[in-house]
């Protein structure tokens, strides 16, 4: 039999809860008949960086790991494409963003960190909590966001924000005291995490992007798998793994954010009164005007040609943007 | 692996290795012997992402106030100055000893800074007005260690980062109990000075013309602590950015001293790197042990371990309390702290105690090492400053300032908001 | 022999003076940013530049602290044996530093060349070419297992000649905190 080392993303977070962890320790053995064994521990517990995981994964450290795409790019600028902040309002247009690039992503990984792609699921969205009267995006401005990616520190730069980095147990006190006005956070956590208590506003916009997350493994210890084992996972992966949690993203949020604000059923328990801002549609113009024209173009010229290119025929199509060429030089 | 850990880490500690590189070695003794995998191999990438942290770099700096301050001449304005206001106690000038310490505290973020500060400045004197040395120097030692309670606190902040907790709600929660046990400690001596009055010395009355004068040498001192800790709260900065303001203000406070200079200034530079050389190499080596331990599946078996003893929430924290006691009589207390954190912690976590709340409990813990033999950093320090006298004479006198912690602990215990208050409403 | 201590002293006391000097640098970008964000400015790069001071300071300072004695010990057995004993201790403990020093030299190695492969940039607005931060810090990492090494080798050969107190004074226990 096999014995799987893996390496979960954040373990206090419901996606490894719910789903990173019953399936790897408990499905996999037990559908495999005990083909595989698993150890299974979460980059926090092991005090290694987001950052950290895809490279150790490289090095065969551990033989699967998970972490957020985000994290990543700073050794692959190209994978900045699999998270562009407000081209997917809803879950299953994310999840259509996602599938076209996901043939691009594999070869990155590949070419990047010597590891094969089992699967791509979302964080719940990166939305935008407010201690200040914001209405539509072009409220941000003159702003103090605390966000993370380099593309939504881009973005809100081009909104004329300004982005600060400050860790996430610092913000509630931040906000609090009116160091930054804004936040950006999956909604579930900040619900969690009790930012509401410091905050007036709640934009219902994936002002972070998806935020997803990626499974992969080494690929040496992939190739050494037999083509029975490699099919098993990878059916697995989709069917019990990638699908389930899909599937509950758009629900999650909805109730997330009704917990939130208060107008609609939450099942988590008390609901907060946060007043919910909706994007609108000239919001998304603008959205899409400061990507195509300024965020995307500077994002070409880091990643090259080549991946734009891609990009433009898969996510670009989905997403109704195009990177012009010339922009990209 | 449990076995192999603990007394891997006694034995090579014994063997007078670098407390930093016996971590490292445990990790890869854990590493070859309990991990299918070849998790050295993350090594560099690992200790790249610890030593390139924005919060770490306020360790530097608060050493480098307290590096500036020590050569300022602060320190003895500052105990002149306490020295009117509370000598008139029974005890004396242990009463100065304290509130000197409980003030420097306030600015240093190191225990042993703050002793060395007031045992340089208290010792002589002590020794002209003819102090029974034991409690004199005892509380020199005691009173020192509160310098990592009350904020700045350098091992708070370490606590924190190997945590992930909130440095400044740690430093807020440090407030309360760092004042009550300064308070605390004040009071024991004059119990205990009224007992037996040869255990202190000379009342000294001040006038209030001498007092209120007295006030004025106090100022740059609680300046310096409103600025750094106020700013944070303010929301003005961050605590590196409040570490960094605080050595702009100490360098002010040299130049209006004028005694700051280039030599000056380069040997309180070098010292910090010295300092935080030291500190960083034990902080790295911890968090390399942590990356092998839990990949090695360490907690899951410890947990395993606890669970099979069957004792309850509280009966865990008291067996946690006990061995942090007996091992705080042996090991330098940052090695302590770090070695411990990541196995601890997490089991705390579990058992549904705050994070928070420990880091405070820990803290005073590892006080209580400062000054128990055979290492007690402490001791050494405030013995090392005088001409001569046995190091017996510090140990004895700390004794009473150890039951008093223990009193706080207790405390603690029945009432977590002394600690949590703060950090819950501010 | 003891000239070439001397002169690592002399090197890594240099070191320490710089290391500090970064810190003072660093101190003022800090400042210079709370200046600027308080009067609305947008510039929020010095955190990050304070990793990257932290890593280089952290490395090249554990160099200084390597002939500054600074890292804790703890020494009572050492202290009980007479000066031939706490010499054998103190080769011991040189001998288990140098091997960690270039043990994790050789792994720092590829944090920089896989930085270097894929061209890596910071993940953030700034875009810092990683490998400059990455090479300083990997330098005092050879460094420090390049003066270790040396050290010991020296000290070996001090303890054969019999040189005890030399051995004592030079990578004993006692560097003041
Ligand atoms: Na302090
Ligand atoms: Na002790």
């Amino acid at each position: 039999s096999e014995t799987l080392s893996i390496v979960g993303s954040w373990s206090s977070l419901p996606l490894n809860k719910l789903y990173e962890n019953p399936f790897w320790n408990e499905t996999i053995p037990a559908d495999s008949k005990g083909e595989f064994k698993v150890t299974m521990t979460t980059l926090d517990q092991m005090g290694i960086g987001g950052s950290d995981v895809f490279r150790m994964l490289t090095d065969g450290v551990f033989d699967i790991g998970m972490t957020s795409a985000d994290y990543a790019v700073s050794d692959t600028p190209a994978l900045e494409g699999l998270d562009v902040p407000l081209i997917a309002n809803t879950a299953s247009k994310a999840k259509e963003v996602v599938d076209a690039a996901r043939p691009m992503i594999d070869d990155i990984f590949k070419d990047t960190f010597n590891a094969k792609v089992l699967a791509i699921v979302p964080y719940p969205p990166q939305v935008v909590f407010c201690n200040a009267e914001v209405k539509s995006l072009s409220d941000l401005a003159g702003l103090k966001i605390r966000a993370s990616g380099r593309m939504t520190a881009k973005f809100l730069e081009a909104l004329n924000a300004q982005s600060v980095n400050i860790g996430f147990g610092e913000v509630p006190g931040a906000l609090q005291r009116g160091v930054i006005d804004c936040a950006v956070t999956g909604a579930g956590s900040g619900y969690s995490a009790g930012w509401w208590e410091v905050t007036t506003h709640l934009m219902n916009l994936p002002l972070g992007g998806w935020d997803p997350v990626v499974t992969a493994m080494n690929l040496d210890k992939w190739n050494s798998l037999s083509e029975k084992n490699q099919n098993f996972i990878q059916e697995s992966v989709k069917s019990k793994f990638e699908k389930p949690v899909w599937d509950s993203a758009q629900s999650a949020l909805n109730d997330d954010i009704a917990c939130l604000t208060g107008n609609d059923n939450c099942s988590k328990g008390d609901v907060r009164n946060l007043t919910l801002v909706e994007i609108s549609e000239p919001d998304m113009l603008k959205a899409k005007d400061i990507l195509e024209s300024k965020v995307l173009p500077e994002w070409a010229e880091r990643a090259g040609s080549e991946w734009i290119q891609r990009w433009n025929e898969t996510v670009g199509q989905v997403a109704g943007i195009e990177i012009s060429a010339n922009k990209a030089q | 692996m449990i076995l192999f850990t603990s007394m891997g880490l006694l034995g090579l500690l014994a063997l007078s290795i670098p407390v930093g590189i016996v971590l490292f070695l445990l990790a890869f003794g854990v590493d070859t012997f309990f991990s299918p995998f070849p998790l050295m191999r993350g090594l560099g990438q690992i200790v790249w992402s610890s030593s390139n942290n924005s919060t770490l770099i306020a360790i530097p700096f608060f050493v480098l106030i307290g590096e500036i301050l020590l050569r300022s001449g602060v320190a003895q304005r500052t105990y002149a100055a306490l020295n009117t206001w509370v000598s008139w106690l029974p005890g004396g000038l242990i009463h100065a000893n304290i509130a000197t310490a409980t003030m420097f505290s306030a600015t240093s973020g190191s225990s042993v800074a703050t002793a060395a500060t007031v045992a340089t400045v208290a010792t002589p004197q002590g020794e002209k007005l003819g102090y029974d040395p034991r409690l004199f120097t005892g509380s020199i030692a005691a009173g020192g260690t509160l310098g990592i309670l009350i904020p700045p606190s350098i091992n708070l902040i370490v606590y924190g980062f190997l945590t992930e907790s909130s440095v400044p709600k740690l430093f807020l929660a440090g407030i309360v109990p760092g004042m009550m046990m300064a308070l605390l400690f004040m009071a024991i001596t004059i119990v205990l000075c009224s007992l037996y009055p040869k255990l202190g010395g000379p009342k000294q009355h001040s006038s209030w013309s001498e007092k209120i004068v007295a006030l004025k040498s106090l100022s740059p001192i609680l300046f310096l602590f409103l600025s750094v800790v106020g700013s944070i709260y303010m929301g003005w900065a961050t605590p590196t950015e409040a570490a960094a303001i605080g050595v702009v203000i100490s360098l002010v406070i040299s130049f209006a001293y004028s005694v700051i200079s280039t030599e000056m200034l380069i040997k309180s530079l070098v010292g910090t790197v010295k300092i935080t050389s030291m500190i960083m190499l034990v902080v790295i080596g911890a968090y390399v042990l942590n990356f092998a331990l839990t990949a090695s599946g360490f907690g899951r078996a410890l947990q395993e371990l606890l669970q099979g003893l069957g004792l309850s929430p509280i009966g865990t924290l008291l067996v946690i309390i006990l061995t942090y006691i007996i091992l705080g009589f042996f090991i330098e207390t940052l090695s302590l702290m770090v070695a411990t954190i990541p196995i601890v912690v997490p089991i705390i976590i579990q058992i549904g105690y705050d994070p928070i709340w420990f880091g405070i409990l820990m803290i005073i813990l590892v006080e209580m090492a400062l000054i128990t033999p055979p290492v007690g950093l402490n001791l050494y320090v405030v013995n090392s400053a005088r001409k001569n006298g046995k190091m017996a004479d510090v140990i004895i006198g700390s004794i009473p300032y150890v039951l008093i912690m223990l009193f706080m602990v207790f405390l603690l215990i029945m009432f977590p908001s002394l600690a949590l208050y703060l950090p819950n409403n501010y | 022999m003891i000239r070439i201590i001397s002169f690592l002293k002399k090197i890594n006391n240099g070191i320490a003076v710089i290391a500090g000097l970064a810190l003072l640098a660093c101190i003022t970008l800090i400042i210079l940013d709370i200046v600027l964000r308080e009067i609305g400015i947008s510039f929020s790069g010095s955190e990050e530049i304070s990793g990257y001071v932290m890593a280089a300071v952290t490395s090249w300072g554990i160099c200084y602290g390597l002939t500054a004695k600074a890292h804790v010990r703890i020494d009572f057995l050492r202290e009980k044996g007479n000066l031939l004993i706490s010499s054998l201790f103190d080769l011991i403990a040189l001998a288990a530093l140098s091997y960690v020093a270039v043990y994790l030299a050789y792994y720092a190695i590829p944090v920089l060349s896989k930085t270097l492969k894929s061209g890596a940039l910071s993940n953030t607005a700034m875009e810092i070419p990683l490998y400059l931060p990455q090479s300083i810090w990997l330098a005092g990492w050879i460094w420090f297992a390049i003066s270790s090494s040396v050290l010991l080798i020296i000290s070996i050969i001090l303890v054969i000649q019999g040189k005890y107190e030399i051995v004592d004074k030079n990578i004993g226990t006692g560097g003041d905190l």
